[in-house]
Formats: C-alpha cells, sequence, structure tokens
C-alpha cells in the first residue's frame, strides 16, 4: 500500500476529458473563458512537465548553491506576483516584497529544515524546495493582502491620521490603527484556516501524500508542521513588508502624502 | 509673533502668495472666494502639506528648526470636518496626550467640562458615543480638544460653519478669551463676516 499508483502517458491524456466538460459548460454558457482554459491548461502540461524535469535534476545535484539559487528565483517571482495583486497601491517595488518574503520564509524555512523534518543534508532539496513553495505561496497572498488594506485603510482613515498628526503623533504613531488593520487582513486567512484544516478541507500536501501512498498519520504530521510554518511566515513576512511600507504613505515632512487624500477645496 | 510668506498654487493651478504678521491676541481672518485656496493655505501652515517656497517664523524661530510633530502641537490645525474618534466624547478628548509628545501634559478632565459647559455642550454627552454626535456638536468638541492641547496659534477652518447662532456666540466668547492670554493668536477662514471679534486683521488672498 505504501507506493504510488504510477499514471501512465495514455492516462494522462485521458485527464484532457475533464477539460472537455469544463470547456463544454463554458462555450455553452458563454462564459468567455474558453481560451483561457485552453491556454491554462496548455501551461499547466508545459510548465508542470518543465519543473518536474527540473526537480528531478536538483534533486540528483542535491548542491546547496543551486537551492538558494531556485528559492531566490521561487521568492523573486512570488514578490513580483504579489505587488501586482495590490489595486489600492500605487506603483509599489518588488524589491521590498522580495526582502520581506526572503527573511520569514527563510527564518522559518531553516528552522523547519534543520530543527522539525531534519533530512541530510539540512539543505535536501527534496525537502527544502517543496517546503519554500508552500511558504513562499502563502506569503506571497499574506503579503499582497496587507499590503493593500494598509494603503486602502490609510486612506479612508486619513482624516483621522491628520488629525492625529496635528496632536504631534509621528507617523508611526499616526498610522498604528492601520497597521493593525493591514496586519489582521494579511494573517486571518492562515489562521482561518488553522480552524477548518482537516474538518472542511483536506489540505493539498497532505492529499497529495496520501494519494502517493503515505501513512495517513505521517501525512498529518506532516500537514501539522506545514500549517504552523507558513502561519509563522506570514504573520512575519506582513509584519516586515507593513513596517518597510508606512513611511511610503509620508512625505519627508511626516505629513500624509497627497495620493491618499480625498479631493477637497 | 507670526510671519509667514508663501507662495503656493491650490489644485496645482494659479500661484498665490500670501504673506502677513500677527502678533498675540490678534485673529487674521483669510478671505477670498471659495476655492481660492484658502483651506490649502492653513494646511501648509500647520505642515500637513508642502508650499512651493516661503517661509514662516513663530516667535522669530523658522519653523523649518522645529521638527514637525511638536511643529503641529504650536500651530494647530482645526479641520472644517473634524475627525473624530471611536470611543466616547471623554475618549476623544483625552486622545492627544496619549501621543508622545503630548503625553508629558495631563488630561485636564475638569477643565474640559468646564469648557464644554462654556460652549454649550451638556455634560451628559462626556460618556456618549463621539460618533454619534451632530455636525455642530463635533465642531464644538474638536474645538474643545484644540484648546485642551494648548497650541499657540490656532488655524481655524470654518469652525462656526455647523453651528446655529447661539453657539455662534458661545464659540466666539471662547475663542476670545483664548486670545486674551499671553502667546495666542490665531488665523480664521470663515464665510460667515460676523465674526464678533476683537484686534481682527484680514488677509485677501491674490495672484502674486
Amino acid at each position: 500500500m505504501n507506493e504510488t499508483l504510477p499514471i501512465s502517458d495514455i492516462q494522462l491524456a485521458f485527464s484532457v476529458l475533464l477539460v472537455l466538460i469544463t470547456g463544454t459548460i463554458a462555450s455553452l454558457l458563454r462564459l468567455g473563458l474558453l481560451k483561457s482554459l485552453v491556454w491554462g491548461t496548455i501551461r499547466t502540461f508545459v510548465q508542470l512537465t518543465l519543473v518536474g524535469y527540473a526537480l528531478t535534476y536538483i534533486f540528483q545535484w542535491n548542491n546547496l548553491w543551486l537551492v538558494i539559487g531556485v528559492t531566490l528565483f521561487m521568492a523573486w517571482v512570488a514578490a513580483r506576483t504579489a505587488v501586482k495583486r495590490t489595486p489600492n497601491v500605487p506603483k509599489y517595488p518588488a524589491l521590498l516584497a522580495f526582502l520581506a518574503l526572503l527573511a520569514s520564509t527563510y527564518l522559518v524555512g531553516s528552522i523547519v529544515s534543520i530543527m522539525i523534518i531534519a533530512p541530510i543534508p539540512w539543505y535536501a532539496p527534496r525537502i527544502v524546495i517543496p517546503i519554500f513553495g508552500m511558504l513562499l505561496g502563502n506569503s506571497m497572498t499574506g503579503i499582497a493582502l496587507s499590503l493593500d488594506r494598509l494603503y486602502s485603510e490609510a486612506r479612508a482613515r486619513a482624516p483621522e491620521i491628520e488629525a492625529l498628526l496635528t496632536f504631534g503623533a509621528t507617523p508611526w504613531e499616526a498610522i498604528q490603527d492601520s497597521l493593525r488593520e493591514a496586519l489582521r487582513a494579511g494573517m486571518t486567512p492562515t489562521i482561518n484556516s488553522l480552524m477548518v484544516v482537516g474538518i472542511v478541507s483536506l489540505p493539498g500536501m497532505m492529499t497529495g501524500q496520501i494519494l502517493g501512498g503515505a501513512d495517513p498519520r505521517l501525512a498529518v504530521r506532516y500537514q501539522i508542521v506545514v500549517m504552523l510554518m507558513i502561519t509563522a511566515a506570514v504573520a512575519i513576512g506582513c509584519l516586515l513588508l507593513v513596517g518597510f511600507s508606512y513611511k511610503k504613505l509620508f512625505t519627508e515632512d511626516g505629513a500624509l502624502k497627497p495620493f491618499l487624500l480625498q479631493s477637497r477645496n | 509673533m507670526f510671519q509667514f510668506n508663501l507662495t503656493y498654487a491650490p489644485g496645482g493651478k494659479e500661484v498665490i502668495q500670501a504673506a502677513a504678521d500677527v502678533n498675540q491676541g490678534e485673529v487674521l481672518v483669510v478671505s477670498a472666494p471659495s476655492g481660492t485656496g484658502k483651506t490649502t493655505l492653513l494646511r501648509i501652515l500647520a505642515r500637513l502639506q508642502p508650499a512651493l517656497n516661503g517661509q514662516v517664523f513663530l516667535n522669530r524661530e523658522d519653523w523649518l528648526d522645529i521638527p514637525a510633530s511638536h511643529w503641529r502641537v504650536l500651530v494647530h490645525y482645526l479641520a472644517q470636518k473634524p475627525a473624530l474618534f471611536e470611543g466616547s466624547v471623554a475618549d476623544n478628548l483625552a486622545k492627544p496626550f496619549t501621543i508622545r509628545v503630548l503625553s508629558e501634559k495631563p488630561f485636564l478632565a475638569n477643565k474640559a467640562k468646564a469648557l464644554m459647559a462654556e460652549l454649550h455642550l451638556p455634560s451628559h454627552l462626556w460618556e456618549q458615543d463621539a460618533r454619534t454626535l451632530s455636525g455642530g456638536e463635533a465642531a464644538r468638541l474638536a474645538f474643545v480638544r484644540a484648546l485642551l492641547i494648548e497650541p499657540a496659534l490656532m488655524l481655524l477652518d470654518e469652525p462656526t460653519a455647523a453651528l446655529d447662532e447661539a453657539s455662534r456666540q458661545a464659540f466666539y466668547a471662547v475663542l476670545q478669551s483664548w486670545l486674551r492670554q499671553p502667546g495666542h493668536a490665531a488665523l480664521l477662514v470663515s464665510h460667515a463676516e460676523d465674526y464678533q471679534l476683537n484686534n481682527l486683521k484680514i488677509l485677501k488672498l491674490s495672484a502674486p
């Protein structure tokens, strides 16, 4: 039972039938999704096949520098994606998101790899790269939510923030309520998922392991580690990015920047 | 005690020059048609937005030599629609004293209550949720809050716009008695020309 059932080329080709179902719905109801569906399916096949080959190589090489290079690349892509998902934020440097993601995922990833899972060597790509993938995927969503909320809160609370400034508040003091809301926005989805995991949702990683033939009790242990490490990484990532960002809302003289103010006479 | 000479462009349009010298005890009334940057001038003087260039002095001290957070307490801007915070009227009055710059000053609850009474704000409002106040009550509450932080100069933006006649008279009486204390002066933007104040000066805004 501890064996992965193989999926042959023909069996994989059958999975395309599932796309036909989606495609039929999309075209019958004229959802305008057909092109995206076809393109998305092709990309799924191509991207994942390439990743499969790449991972095979990376796992064979077992080289620390290669692992660092791959995780840096993943973090950069995640940072670019995160700053694009923030409709309330005018052009934001991906570098800051990159630094926040890097610091949080490297810290949490190292703890998990060195102290909890402890593979030999500790940077074993078979362990470290999937861990980084999960950390980055979730942190990316978290920091995007936090960053977006920081700007929308600052805009909505501009009168309060300015009132605090007139009481002699520093930008840091004046932005406290918005910071807190931004952190809550980034961290809430992850914390909520801790509540329902196993009841409402079976996480993808655990499902994957079980499908792959692992003992469910071991899969559950891994999943617990994964959930907790994701929560920590999201919290640190949001905290860092919000900390890097709040000064961007203020001028050098510590006043709110004009783009956050509603039009007035 | 307060001198300024500034150029600025409200709404990025025509450039306006404003200069004045305000002595202690005086009120400088800023007069101009609406949309010509009266609010902008007050906000610039409060360092809530930048001027194109110019100089400002408070008691002969250059404004740039004073940290912005201290400046904004000394030269205090009271917005036309003042921001109220979550919590009671009392919480709102105490709010400034949670800020580090003001945290060494005590919050004088009795002084606050006396000022409220002078401004016709009934004492039962003290515990009431501040966000349920009417516009006129909110404006007077914010004025009490501004008086409590003891600025040198008040920048008052349409402070009586939401007030009825009796409250307006009470407002001017409180402002006048505040101005009689040494080291105080005010700038006032107002459409109603019934200021009921002594020591008025008028500043007409114009393009240079």
